[in-house]
């Protein structure tokens, strides 16, 4: 392959995975899935019944895991000769498109089951919140699962790049790895973030205030709508950028260079940001720090 | 949680039973040019899928609450690695109908050390650990076995290896076969919790691994199978979501409401 297409694949590649990254997190924003997920599950015990969307379909990476090897699936049945045999788009898009069913069934029976468990704790089963999230949930897992299927199919194709492993387990291990890079990075966002912005930084938390976030928002009751609105300001396009560089820097490496040079090139990589992610570390501690003095115990 | 509408030994029977004559029947059938009864494997895996949601139930009622998720992926680990072994031994002594069995056996064996290893080394100390393990270890080979021989016609290792391993089709068998013994009780975690709900829910969660393997088994098997498959999933799968939504409804009494404040007194 001439360097220029490769060179255009690997940037291809990239940019499906960082729209991937941002749609993914979003799309477990809006379910409250992983992180914040413990959250909501507890509010409603500690007295904070809610109308946030309970989305628990596992960990986020193997949900995603889930989406992308279905949608992979069913787009490889339909590029088999006997089948269909129409442009890769279309049939990536009909593969997508069974998968954010999916999502959408799931996500429909965890939110109406985990919220019927909680019955005693006077928690609802709000129709409402239902039919306004699914769709949502439904279109965000659509997108993300159509770029990760699509990238993976640039990886696997013959003529493309030719990756020796099969079409759906690549998409597999993709998406396993969007779903942990948004667990690990956007979901940080709304689970820390956007949940305890009004406490001191690094003070802790207390477990009374436990639940207290899944109450009230900017204006009235909260609703993960306005969890989706906050996040798409920071924490998806976080992670859209962090998926986007691991697919990028790793095919780049790979492709620009070969044999041991490869692995040199990489480790570089890991030692670069290492040492960067240790200087933010230490520049917000300075700058927001020091915690404050321990002023004794506090009388309850 | 309320109590047992349906005992562990009850469950095991049919999932065993229901998911060994499935993949039985289906893999006979096929090798005696009947591709069409390719569905009845996938009907034992959704009996299959039953039994590891039982169990993946009773064992995470101990308090296993984020363990949910890993514990599902267990099950499809052991499962993958005994259903592999089972079907090659098979092939080695040219026996090939003795594969499913020897990969359940397989896979309780490994159950049951990883249970032992979990209760008596790192002393989790749950009672009712090694039988579950054993359970979902089961279930794992059963769903993996019953799926792949659903999509690939054949209970011949190396058909198997050939239809739908070489073609990367294990990925979505395995990820939904973990998804289905895990999600129905993750789903439904809470102090409310009824054996019913959990168990209709597992039904329908086998069902979708059912239907998507039937799309598969379209472009490797043979279409009119396929279809055929998928519209008895589908079917299975309407059957029990709708049973599982009324079941919420029972369950949510007068939570279950189009919308609404919060309740009374919760502001």
């Amino acid at each position: 392959m001439e360097p220029a297409m490769g060179m255009g694949l690997v940037a291809l590649m990239g940019a499906a995975a960082t729209v991937a990254g941002c749609s993914e997190d979003l799309e477990s924003d809006i379910g409250s899935q992983s992180n914040p997920n413990s959250q909501v599950q507890l509010a409603a015990q500690v007295g904070y019944p809610h109308r946030i969307f309970n989305k628990a379909i596992s960990g986020e990476p193997p949900s995603n895991a889930m989406y992308c090897a279905v949608g992979a699936g069913v787009a490889m049945v339909l590029m088999s000769e006997s089948v269909m045999s129409a442009s890769p788009l279309i049939e990536i898009a009909i593969g997508a498109f069974v998968a954010a069913l999916l999502n959408g069934v799931f996500s429909t029976t965890s939110y109406m089951g985990r919220n019927a468990s909680q019955t005693r704790f006077n928690q609802y089963v709000y129709l409402d919140v239902l039919r306004n999230q699914v769709l949502s949930l439904m279109g965000h897992a659509y997108i993300a699962t159509f770029c990760i299927v699509l990238l993976s199919y640039v990886l696997w194709e013959q003529t493309l790049i030719g990756h020796p492993f099969p079409f759906p387990v690549i998409a597999l291990i993709w998406g396993l790895c969007v779903g942990a890079i948004g667990s690990s990075t956007g979901d940080v966002h709304y689970g820390a973030e956007r949940e305890f912005q009004d406490f001191k930084f690094g003070s802790g938390l207390n477990a009374a205030d436990s639940g207290n976030i899944t109450r009230f928002a900017e204006a009235g009751i909260r609703s993960s709508m306005d969890n989706a609105w906050f996040c798409s300001k920071f924490g998806g396009p976080a992670t859209g950028i962090a998926f986007g560089m691991v697919v990028f820097l790793d095919n780049w490496r790979s492709t620009a260079f070969g044999g041991w040079t490869a692995v040199v090139v990489g480790l570089v990589i890991v030692l670069a940001l290492v040492i960067y992610n240790r200087k933010i570390e230490t520049y917000a501690r300075k700058k927001y720090g020091p915690y404050p003095e321990y002023a004794g115990e506090i009388a309850a | 949680m309320s109590a047992s509408t349906e005992t562990a030994n009850q469950i095991d029977t049919k999932g065993i039973v229901v998911g060994l004559v499935g993949i039985y029947i289906a893999g006979i059938a096929a090798s005696a040019e009947i591709p069409y009864l390719a569905f009845l494997a996938g009907i034992g895996a959704v009996f299959a899928t039953k039994m590891g949601a039982d169990a993946v139930r009773r064992v995470c009622s101990y308090g296993i609450g984020t363990g949910v998720p890993s514990i599902g992926m267990l099950a499809l680990g052991m499962g993958i690695i005994s259903a592999m072994f089972g079907l090659a031994l098979g092939k080695m002594y040219n026996a090939v109908f003795i594969g499913p069995i020897v990969g359940l056996v397989i896979a309780l064996a490994i159950g049951f050390v990883v249970g032992t290893l979990a209760n008596k080394i790192i002393k989790l100390n749950i009672p009712v650990m090694e039988r579950c393990l054993m359970e979902i270890a089961g279930a794992g080979v059963l769903v993996l076995t019953g799926l792949s021989v659903m999509i690939a016609g054949s209970m011949d290792f190396v058909v198997i290896t050939e239809k739908v391993i070489a073609t990367g089709y294990i990925a979505p068998v395995f990820i939904l076969g973990a998804l289905g013994i895990l999600h129905p009780f993750n789903a439904s975690l809470g102090p409310d919790e009824t054996q019913d709900r959990t168990l209709i829910h597992a039904y329908s969660c086998g069902a979708i691994g059912m239907t998507i393997a039937g799309v598969c088994s379209i472009a490797v098997l043979d279409p009119i199978a396929g279809i055929i498959s998928i519209v008895i999933g589908l079917a299975i799968w309407y059957v029990t979501f709708m049973g599982f939504v009324r079941l919420v409804k029972r369950d949510a009494g007068a939570g279950y409401v189009g919308t609404g404040l919060l309740p009374p007194g919760a502001m």
